[in-house]
């Protein structure tokens, strides 16, 4: 009688299936609207139209510059806090981290209509500030994602390298400056990949605080809902393209650290 | 009689984000906030019920062969039908019998069917949130018998001839169960009969269910009723980052067309030419290059005049006052000035004095999903008759917030319910009288003035007049036509101007800047290399 074997291969089928089906197949399609045109032939013209159109360019800037703030001050907050938070020698530290992670629990649209409000009550009128609004709209939101993978490596910062660099007569802060930041980098790069594609896509943040210009996924949005799949398919195609050079770029660094993320 | 009576708790928060298309109605969810709240959250769990319902039933009939059971697919707006389960004291209590929705209305009209053909129908229903939504579906290969999308969509679905006419049946006045042709508005009925494409009515094709007017909901306390009543205030500077629009292509340009437009609408001339409906549909319908050109430099206006384009926030943001004034649909007006009363906060609704755009949404049955099957065509439109008979009429007015093609023909109870809304008590004393005879006056059969409802003062300028528009907003009202594919490419084109960032915009300083960036993260580059 055979015996049947079973491989521990057999249980990364169902994830095949999935990648398959919910993440090739819809890749394909992509490919296929984006390189042709209403009457199904092939073209180029999307991909040319789009970086000939000074509105589409616009936009492509506006989200970079939006990702960008946000991600420099989701960086400035939350570099500080984990580096406390993972030196300190407080008992409380997993706890302390719970709060920041917290609000990832309650659900996203709530959380921006909460902002909403309470920046209301700060500014008075939120139309004002559109920019500002936003941005802080998107830190609040991906701030964890920043802290989170920070916090994991500074954390497992081998402590013979800081004493090794104290006992060679470096000050608190040369340590710092030369050995942690350096040795922290993965972490900061996760973070930023993390906190920067995101941001140049939630056109929802966007929306619900008032900000009446696109931002890429805005853009994606009203190209199909004017019925035109294939500028739309495009613009996601490109932007996939950027993501993906965006991890060529950081990759070295992140994949030291997905254990933050998987915290998350 | 006492006026409408409200109940459940308000709920300002939205249930979830829009996606910036094309019209989005129904969402309201209408007088019944808790509902709405817990519909948010269950809509999945209920129409699973409802599928295991619809097997269930599938089973019964399988018991027994000769009976046949039939599938229909229909698909509605989000929230746009009653979904039942009313309390008790929710309970429309007109003079000629109490009105109360227990099961869901297709729950009823499955039992109808059955009671009155002995044949069984198991309605497969689902929602869509914009017409393009609707449409894209229906391109990517989703069958469905029975959908209800607005006028102009159903303008394009009929250019490409993708419907099924209605039978000849369905408009045999002769036949009791034929709600429908008994009981729809005469007024709706001849625009319905008016208007065509290719050279065949909408009629042929589409059976009316909601309709209303487009108007810009204000508080009277920051904005005079002068101001509301002209597109002009959405880039006005006196209200300054105080007033929201609709984020949708078709709403926005309209208005602008109102607004650009504005002094020949108002002007005597115009007005008085004994072509002006039809001089106004042509003005409102125009996309010359010129016009969209205006219409753009309008709306670029606007976008740094108003406080947002919205699309869904503009109910919430009126009635907790982050704005002053909102461009709105007739049945979310009313549904924000409702909501607003719950507040003892005053709202009020005013129609430009340019021209309003006049809407519909009618059922049509697909090509591709009736299939020439009789059977299922025959249960369409009784679908559609089951939802014009005056009580359910009733029924999907209070539950939704929108107003019924249905005037109730013979049956009294539709203007009964209107009375019921919205006439004063008997101890009022500032009251007004309301002629609604265009709408329910059946071609001269009854005398002037049978269809009057004194109503208390305030609800002339309140949810009376966005509910059933007055004679005088309906002279001034003007469809808003479907444009073909060049127009729309160069509309859509004028809008993307519009809401996207130029990158001839962008100020020296941010160029300098991230030139300096790019520049010191390449030397970053460079050194990282070198080492």
């Amino acid at each position: 009688m055979q015996r049947r074997t079973f491989s521990r291969k057999y249980l990364g089928i169902p994830y095949a299936l999935f990648l398959i089906l919910f993440v090739v197949a819809p890749l394909i399609v992509l490919f296929y609207y984006a390189f042709t045109n209403g009457q199904g032939e092939i073209t180029f013209g999307n991909l040319t139209g789009f970086f000939t159109d000074p509105n589409t360019l616009g936009t492509l800037f506006y989200s970079f510059g939006i990702a960008l703030v946000t991600t420099v001050v989701c960086l400035l907050l939350a570099y500080p806090t984990a580096y406390i938070l993972a030196t300190s020698k407080l008992k409380a530290k997993s706890v302390i981290l719970m709060i920041f992670i917290m609000p990832m629990w309650i659900n996203f649209s709530l959380r921006i209509t909460a902002l909403k409000e309470i920046l209301t009550w700060m500014e008075g009128n939120l139309a004002y500030h559109p920019f500002l609004n936003t941005v802080l709209g998107m830190s609040y939101d991906f701030l964890p994602f920043m802290i989170l993978p920070i916090y994991t490596t500074i954390s497992r910062l081998d402590g013979a390298l800081l004493e090794a660099s104290r006992d060679l007569g470096a000050g608190e802060r040369e340590t710092f400056l030369k050995v942690t930041l350096p040795l922290s980098l993965p972490g900061i790069m996760s973070g930023v990949s993390m906190v920067f594609l995101p941001a140049m896509t939630n056109y929802v943040v966007l929306d619900m605080l008032y900000n009446s210009t696109y931002i890429m996924g805005s853009l994606i949005g009203s190209y199909f809902a004017a019925y035109n799949w294939n500028g739309g398919s495009m613009i996601a195609l490109i932007l996939l393209g950027i993501i993906c050079l965006f991890t060529v770029l950081t990759g070295g660094a992140q994949e030291e650290n997905t254990r933050g993320g998987a915290l998350l | 009689m006492m006026m409408r009576r409200l109940r459940g708790i308000q709920t300002p928060a939205d249930c979830g984000p829009g996606f910036p298309g094309g019209r989005r109605r129904g969402r309201s969810g209408g007088r019944r906030g808790v509902k709405r709240l817990l519909m948010c959250l269950s809509a999945g769990v209920f129409f699973t019920a409802l599928a295991s319902s619809g097997a269930a039933q599938a089973a019964d009939a399988g018991d027994n062969d000769s009976q046949r059971e039939v599938t229909l697919r229909v698909c509605n707006w989000e929230e746009y039908i009653d979904l039942g389960d009313w309390d008790e004291e929710e309970t429309i209590d007109l003079d000629s019998g109490d009105i109360i929705g227990v099961n869901s209305m297709v729950e009823d009209f499955e039992e109808w069917y059955y009671e009155n053909y002995g044949i069984r129908v198991n309605v497969e229903y689902s929602t869509f949130g914009t017409n393009e939504d609707l449409y894209n579906m229906l391109t990517l290969g989703d069958t469905y018998d029975l959908v209800c999308p607005s006028e102009y969509m159903i303008m394009k679905l009929m250019t490409e001839d993708q419907l099924v006419p209605l039978s000849e049946e369905f408009f045999d006045t002769g036949e009791g169960n034929n709600y429908y042709i008994n009981g729809v508005s005469p007024y709706i009925r001849s625009i319905f009969e008016e208007n065509e494409i290719g050279g065949k009515p909408w009629a042929d094709y589409a059976a009316g269910y909601m309709w209303g007017i487009t108007g810009i909901v204000y508080n009277p306390k920051l904005v005079s009723r002068e101001d509301a009543s002209s597109w002009k205030i959405l880039n006005d500077p006196a209200y300054q980052r105080q007033v929201t629009i609709k984020d949708n292509v078709r709403d926005s340009y309209f208005a602008a067309v109102g607004a650009i437009k504005s002094e020949l609408l108002t002007s005597r001339e115009f007005l008085e030419d004994p072509d002006y409906k039809k001089n106004l549909e042509t003005e409102m319908n125009d996309t010359s290059r010129d016009t969209i050109a205006r219409v753009q430099e309008y709306l670029q206006d606007v976008k740094d005049n108003a406080y947002s384009f919205e699309t869904d926030s503009g109910k919430a943001d009126m009635v907790t006052g982050k704005v002053a004034a909102n461009y709105q649909w007739s049945g979310d007006a009313v549904y924000t000035m409702d909501q607003a009363d719950e507040d003892d906060y005053t709202l009020a609704f005013a129609v430009p004095e340019e021209s309003t755009n006049i809407y519909f949404d009618g059922w049509v049955m697909l090509k591709n999903g009736i299939d020439g099957d009789a059977s299922k065509q025959h249960a369409a439109e009784a679908f559609i008759n089951f939802n014009s008979r005056p009580d359910n009429a009733i029924r999907n007015m209070y539950y939704i917030g929108y107003t019924s093609v249905i005037s109730g023909g013979k049956d009294g109870r539709i203007f009964e319910y209107a009375d019921w809304c919205y006439g004063a008590g008997e101890d009022e004393k500032d009251v007004e009288d309301y002629d609604l005879g265009y709408f329910f006056s059946e071609e001269d059969r009854e005398p002037e003035g049978s269809y009057v409802i004194t109503a208390p003062s305030d609800q002339v300028s309140r949810q009376l007049s966005a509910q059933y528009p007055d004679q005088e907003a309906i002279s001034r009202s003007s469809l808003m036509v479907c444009f073909d594919e060049e127009q729309n490419r160069a509309i859509n084109q004028m809008w993307i101007n519009v809401r996207c960032y130029n990158i001839h915009d962008i100020p020296v300083w941010v160029w300098a800047l991230a030139g300096a960036l790019a520049g010191m993260l390449a030397l970053m580059g460079i050194r990282k290399i070198k080492r």
